[in-house]
């Protein structure tokens, strides 16, 4: 029997979040869905309905072309690279006899930094008059334009994310590594079981639901890349940094186009709902095939 | 009783909202005062300069109110704005505005034209300005920005490393600056001649300013880019511009990496170099000494120019008044303007306070900016050339177009990745198709 009470006790709680979303999510998406048809440049009193015209310009702009690759080129630099980091040092953590907290909230700390301040330290690290520089044309006459050749901005961005975001998976992991009842490793070890055998066969199946997590959230991190790009590559060079964000930011703000820039941000939420619902489904699939679920 | 309660306490919310509303709107309140809401650049000297100006002005004109503030800078200065109209919060004033932005605003209906307001007339003269403000012009013939300083963009040379390859004179022209490169890339394998850094391959539209348009004026003597919705550019000037940077790619003499203060710290020999530079090198680089071991000159010219009469890049901002402000407020503001701008003290206030050269015609005749000349005579290249800067265009789409001359040929030209004819063929093929749409 339904307690209409609790029902009622059940949205008073849920209504700071409820009117949180109303506001802030589902008011500006519907906004920018109407803007997305229109011409408005967000200042002029009055403007046009172009109907499905910014859609097919943006499809066909080289800076919308390049921010959809630029998307899954991050993926595939970052996610493996988080996970292989985050799991690493969750396993590490999970070994050391005290001080498990401490190490945890050290790895955590980057992902409390400021993208901006990060980006400006890195790029001062790899400016030409640098050490690092000076040290490469000077011992080995090595001269590397690290933000300026495609290849290695994206993974200087790539490395940038994967150091702010490991901390905060592995805080994931190692709860997820912690919940898992020791039994069962004095149980293999009893049995013969190698370590190899143990993290493939016990810890990798148990570990699947926090796993599955984090592995979610990296693929939303890619969906969202701005501040390091903004401040690092401003998207070049050529296109090869150029993410959604940037190029919304640059045709709403920079180049005053709203109704253009609800358009690509309309197709940015497009992809990211397609592609991480054909993530989500890939992992399930990868976690039933190996009986983890 | 509860419910008497909760109405006493909307009806306060509401009053106070109306209250804290109409003290916030920037009109005039119930006592008589006029509130301006100026928006002045977000650098200390020139807010200094600003609030100055607010305080004096208010003693002598008690009934109004001048509220200085900085544009907030998060994203950028152009977005608050931007913002701050969307939202119905704009300002009366706002400075630090340039040609560009200012169409766009403009082009938006959200300036007035300050051509039609009484006292623009009174200021042009009382400023002596008149020449200055010529270029200013919008293309639908009105004024929306009043512009505050002008900064000839200049171009810096270490003397200093140029005497070290046989240079008393900086180099000028195109042929000369090559014959330069190649002479320091046998003393100095790893230096540069021009060391702007990574700006020149960013297709970030502002950075054209100070790089493409620093040489495209120079060699088309200061020929329009973009009228109305046609390209109007010197196309030889264009393809001498891009050659001429292609040879020096080619020659090695171009850093277009990241580097920390390249021109400061010895890295090459050249750069851009604005009047707001000064004071960070007095702290920075106090090594840096005028006439010691840099110089200031016009940007370089193609072989046969003579550079003498090179013009450059005005890097110009100015004020604009918003539409969206209470009329009562506008008023207040163009008044307020007058009197900044009907004493030359202020203006000699300005240029000792901010380095930034007054945006009038006699920069170098009046006493109060000469004896500011004589202390800092590195500021008086910048005076000397006030007449050979050209603001930046007043396209609404000046955005679009200017990252399309990066992204289309000088950042290609720059990575060695089209020739300059093939880059300015596709960059004019670009810009004309983004006038058109």
């Amino acid at each position: 029997m339904i307690d209409k009470r609790n029902d009622k006790l059940g949205w008073i709680f849920s209504s700071p979040y409820l009117i949180f979303g109303l506001v802030f999510f589902l008011g500006p998406l519907v906004w920018s869905l109407y803007l997305s048809f229109t011409d408005w440049d967000l200042i002029a009193p009055e403007y046009d309905y172009v109907g499905l015209d910014n859609f097919l310009k943006a499809m066909a702009t080289p800076g919308v072309q390049a921010a959809f690759w630029v998307t899954y080129k991050f993926m595939i630099i970052f996610v493996p690279l988080v996970t292989a980091m985050s799991l690493a040092v969750a396993v590490v953590i999970q070994g050391l006899p005290r001080f498990k907290s401490v190490y945890l909230i050290g790895f955590f700390l980057p992902y409390l930094s400021s993208g901006v301040v990060a980006s400006l330290i890195v790029q001062g690290f790899l400016s030409y008059n640098s050490p690092v520089n000076e040290f490469l044309r000077g011992t080995f006459g090595i001269q590397i334009d690290w933000l300026g050749s495609p290849l290695s901005a994206l993974f200087i961005v790539g490395l940038i994310l994967a150091w702010k975001f490991t901390g905060y998976y592995a805080l994931i992991l190692t709860s997820g590594l912690e919940s898992i009842d020791q039994e069962i490793y004095e149980a293999a070890a009893i049995d013969g079981v190698s370590d190899r055998q143990r993290f493939w066969k016990i810890t990798l199946p148990l570990l699947y639901p926090a796993l599955y997590t984090t592995l979610i959230l990296s693929f939303g991190v890619t969906l969202g890349i701005f501040t390091e790009v903004y401040q690092l590559t401003g998207g070049g060079p050529n296109f090869a940094t150029n993410t959604w964000q940037m190029e919304i930011f640059n045709q709403a703000f920079t180049n005053l186009q709203a109704g253009y820039a609800s358009a690509i941000a309309i197709l940015a939420s497009l992809v990211t709902f397609i592609s991480i619902f054909a993530i989500r489904k890939v992992l399930e699939m990868w976690g039933k095939r190996n009986g983890w679920v | 009783m509860r419910k008497k309660r909760i109405a006493m306490l909307l009806a306060m919310t509401l009053v106070g909202g109306a209250v804290l509303t109409a003290c916030g709107g920037g009109g005039k309140a119930a006592d008589g005062t006029t509130t301006v809401e100026f928006w002045a650049a977000p650098n200390p000297p020139q807010q200094a300069f600003w609030q100055e100006m607010a305080k004096e002005y208010e003693s002598v004109k008690p009934d109004v109110k001048i509220n200085v503030s900085p544009i907030k800078e998060s994203p950028s200065s152009e977005a608050s704005i931007q913002a701050a109209i969307a939202g119905g919060n704009a300002p009366t004033v706002a400075e630090n505005i340039n040609r560009g932005f200012a169409a766009q605003l403009s082009n938006s209906k959200a300036l007035i034209p300050l051509d039609e307001l009484p006292q623009f007339q009174e200021i042009v003269s009382s400023r002596n300005m008149k020449g200055t403000i010529k270029p200013w012009v919008f293309a639908d013939g009105h004024q929306y920005v009043l512009p505050i300083y002008s900064n000839p963009m200049l171009i810096g040379w270490r003397t200093d490393l140029l005497r070290e390859i046989g240079y008393n004179e900086p180099p000028r022209t195109y042929g000369e600056i090559l014959d330069a490169t190649s002479k320091l890339k046998e003393k100095h394998p790893d230096k540069f001649m021009w060391t702007k850094g990574a700006d020149l391959a960013d297709p970030t539209a502002w950075k054209r300013w100070f790089d493409f348009f620093l040489l495209y004026n120079a060699a088309s003597d200061g020929n329009k880019f973009v009228e109305g919705t046609s390209l109007v550019a010197d196309d030889k000037a264009g393809v001498e511009v891009l050659s001429f940077v292609d040879e020096l790619r080619q020659a090695g003499g171009i850093l277009s990496q990241n580097a920390t203060d390249p021109f400061e710290t010895g890295a090459g020999v050249f750069t851009d170099i604005g009047p707001w530079t000064f004071d960070m090198w007095k702290t920075k680089y106090p090594e840096l000494k005028y006439g010691e071991n840099y110089e200031l000159t016009l940007p370089p010219v193609p072989d046969g120019m003579d550079p003498a009469d090179a013009k450059t890049y005005a890097d110009a901002k100015g004020l604009v008044i918003f539409r969206g402000a209470p009329e009562a407020s506008r008023q207040a503001a163009a008044e307020f303007l007058k009197w900044v701008y009907s004493k030359e003290e202020h203006d000699v206030k300005w240029f000792e306070q901010t380095n930034l050269p007054p945006a009038r015609d006699d920069l170098t005749e009046l006493e109060g900016f000469k004896q500011i000349l004589a202390e800092k005579p590195e500021l008086a290249p910048y005076a000397e050339a006030v007449s050979k800067g050209v603001p930046a265009m007043d396209n609404p789409k000046f955005n679009e177009i200017q990252t399309l001359i990066g992204q289309e040929a000088f950042n290609k030209i720059i990575r060695g990745e089209t020739d300059p004819q093939t880059g300015w063929d596709n960059m004019k093929k670009a810009i004309e198709g983004e006038l058109q749409s």
